[in-house]
């Protein structure tokens, strides 16, 4: 039962990460190595928050989810916007967020040092118990929010204007284009809304992940396994990936070691993909089929 | 008249490859011009150059009497030209209804749905497939699916791309038929078919072009033996 338990807090979270890198893989064909700086900014700005403003939950939150929606904004501008539509775009952009990476670490480095720093229990202290297992309050807390958060994701990517547009772009660019949806407009709202997601997720795993220069690097990674496993560009696929990935990851720390953990879920994605090379998404497209 | 489109010496192509030269072609607003020629002749590198969708061009695209070569493809569709393409370019995975609203991605949703029933009015085949993918349709419910979508916005100027292309004779004259009662409100056609006699009778001006040029330019309507005739490129609307 804490295996479930586990496995569904960290699909969740995982779940936000890959949604993003996803998206803006498949919609404008962009493999945004800056996600995990994105991460670690929603962190700084959720211990900002806490510091400056108030330690409310509510505040650290905002505080995460929007400085993770500006460092989206801030790969937008510094990535995409000069680079979009020049040749050899895709290695173009990989190697610019790279840089971008390097340099928001280094500036986190420059700007708070490297001590870690702590944030509040957000969803407090009680635990509950539930088939004989001990569940603590921010577990149950992070995966109701975060379902939440990806069902909001979901509709307005089913029902908003902009959410058609992002669709249509990651099915065929030229189409979209050619029905008047702007590649740049729709760039920046995905990166901004994946650099929400990401701050998101960064308040979540707060009391895992605290706030130090290097702590985006495992959720990217996290987030490009969830992203390659679920098929780019489908939210189904990311989400049922998040959940292998987070299945992967309980049991293998709960049977093996903490330590085999990034070993089994590359594993995972090789066996997958050999089978099924568009990942999760082609399995659910064959058996639609 | 100033012609709503206005190309003047526009040469294009792909990488070192020159496509079209130095084509000459006003079209005035309301008319219906089908441009005729074989296959690989530069037909559709003509209509998609007036998107910008080439990779070079030279010369100039006015539209309204102002130059165009700058702007993008998306912000040319929101000014009201649009271009159902070669290959349809539809959404695959996307619903068919997802797809027509997509072509009127500026309306509002009451709007939307007003023009959409108006596109299945025309093509009541797809009314049937509306929660369909559109990855799934039949060839020629793609192309329907392709054609309403682009009568779907606000538009004056409707480039079409060979809507026979790869379809049954049947499918192919059905969708004519179609699109000869189109009330396009005013806005100009500009058609490319490598089949005149799909154009006779309902098409005002025949534009013929061979090896990228304009060689002949001559009122619809008339019967013709459908060669490419040899005739110096004028211009012509102004």
């Amino acid at each position: 039962m804490t295996d479930v338990v586990t496995t569904i807090n960290l699909a969740a979270i995982y779940g936000l990460i890959g949604v993003g890198i996803s998206l803006t893989w498949a919609g404008l064909g962009f493999l945004n190595l800056a996600h995990g700086v994105t991460f670690a900014a929603g962190l700084y700005g959720a211990w900002w928050a806490q510091e400056n403003i108030s330690d409310h939950p509510s505040v650290i939150f905002l505080g995460g989810i929007v400085v993770g929606a500006i460092a989206g904004t801030v790969v937008w501008l510094s990535v995409f916007v000069p680079l979009d539509g020049k040749p050899n775009w895709d290695t173009r952009s990989i190697v610019a967020s790279l840089g971008l990476a390097i340099i928001g670490v280094n500036t986190y480095f420059l700007v708070f040092g490297p001590q870690r720093k702590a944030i509040e229990y957000l969803f407090g202290t009680t635990k509950f118990k539930l088939a004989g297992s001990t569940i603590t309050a921010d577990k149950s807390g992070a995966i109701i929010s975060a379902s939440v958060v990806m069902l909001l994701v979901v509709v307005a990517l089913v029902r908003s204007r902009i959410g058609l547009g992002v669709r249509a772009l990651t099915q065929n660019p030229e189409g979209a284009a050619l029905v008047g949806i702007g590649r740049r407009q729709a760039a920046f709202a995905i990166l901004a809304v994946s650099g929400a997601l990401a701050g998101f997720a960064a308040v979540l795993l707060s009391q895992v992940f605290y706030p130090e220069p290097n702590i985006g690097y495992l959720p990217l990674l996290k987030g490009l396994i969830v992203a390659l496993l679920g098929g780019l560009g489908s939210i189904p696929g990311a989400v049922i990936a998040a959940f292998m990935v987070g299945a992967t990851e309980a049991v293998t720390a709960h049977y093996l070691d903490q330590s085999w953990v990034l070993l089994t879920q590359f594993g995972l994605i090789a066996i997958v993909l050999l089978v099924r090379p568009r990942g999760v998404a082609g399995i659910l497209e064959a058996s639609r089929a | 008249m100033t012609p709503v489109l206005d190309l003047r010496k526009l040469s294009a192509g792909y990488g070192p490859l020159r496509v079209l030269h130095e084509i000459d072609l006003a079209v005035a607003g309301g008319e219906r011009v089908g441009l005729v020629g074989l296959n690989g002749h530069g037909k559709t590198t003509l209509l998609r150059s007036v998107m910008g969708l080439v990779d070079w061009r030279r010369g100039e695209i006015e539209l309204d009497g102002k130059s165009i070569l700058r702007t993008p493809a998306h912000r040319l569709a929101r000014a009201g030209i649009v271009l159902m393409p070669q290959g349809d370019a539809l959404f695959p995975g996307l619903s068919v209804r997802d797809n027509l609203d997509s072509g009127a991605f500026a309306a509002g949703w009451r709007e939307r749905k007003k023009r959409r029933d108006r596109v299945l009015q025309l093509f009541p085949r797809l009314a049937d497939r509306l929660d369909q993918a559109a990855g799934t349709l039949s060839g020629g419910e793609r192309r329907m699916c392709s054609l309403g979508r682009g009568l779907m916005p606000d538009a004056r100027i409707f480039l079409i791309d060979e809507p026979s292309l790869g379809l049954a004779p049947g499918v192919a004259a059905g969708l004519y038929s179609t699109l000869k009662e189109l009330d396009l409100a005013g806005g100009t056609l500009i058609l490319a078919e490598q089949n005149q006699t799909l154009l006779e009778g309902w098409i005002g001006k025949i534009v013929r072009i061979h090896g990228g040029r304009i060689v002949g330019i001559e009122p619809g309507g008339a019967p013709s033996d459908g060669g490419p005739a040899v005739d110096e490129g004028r211009r012509t609307g102004t």
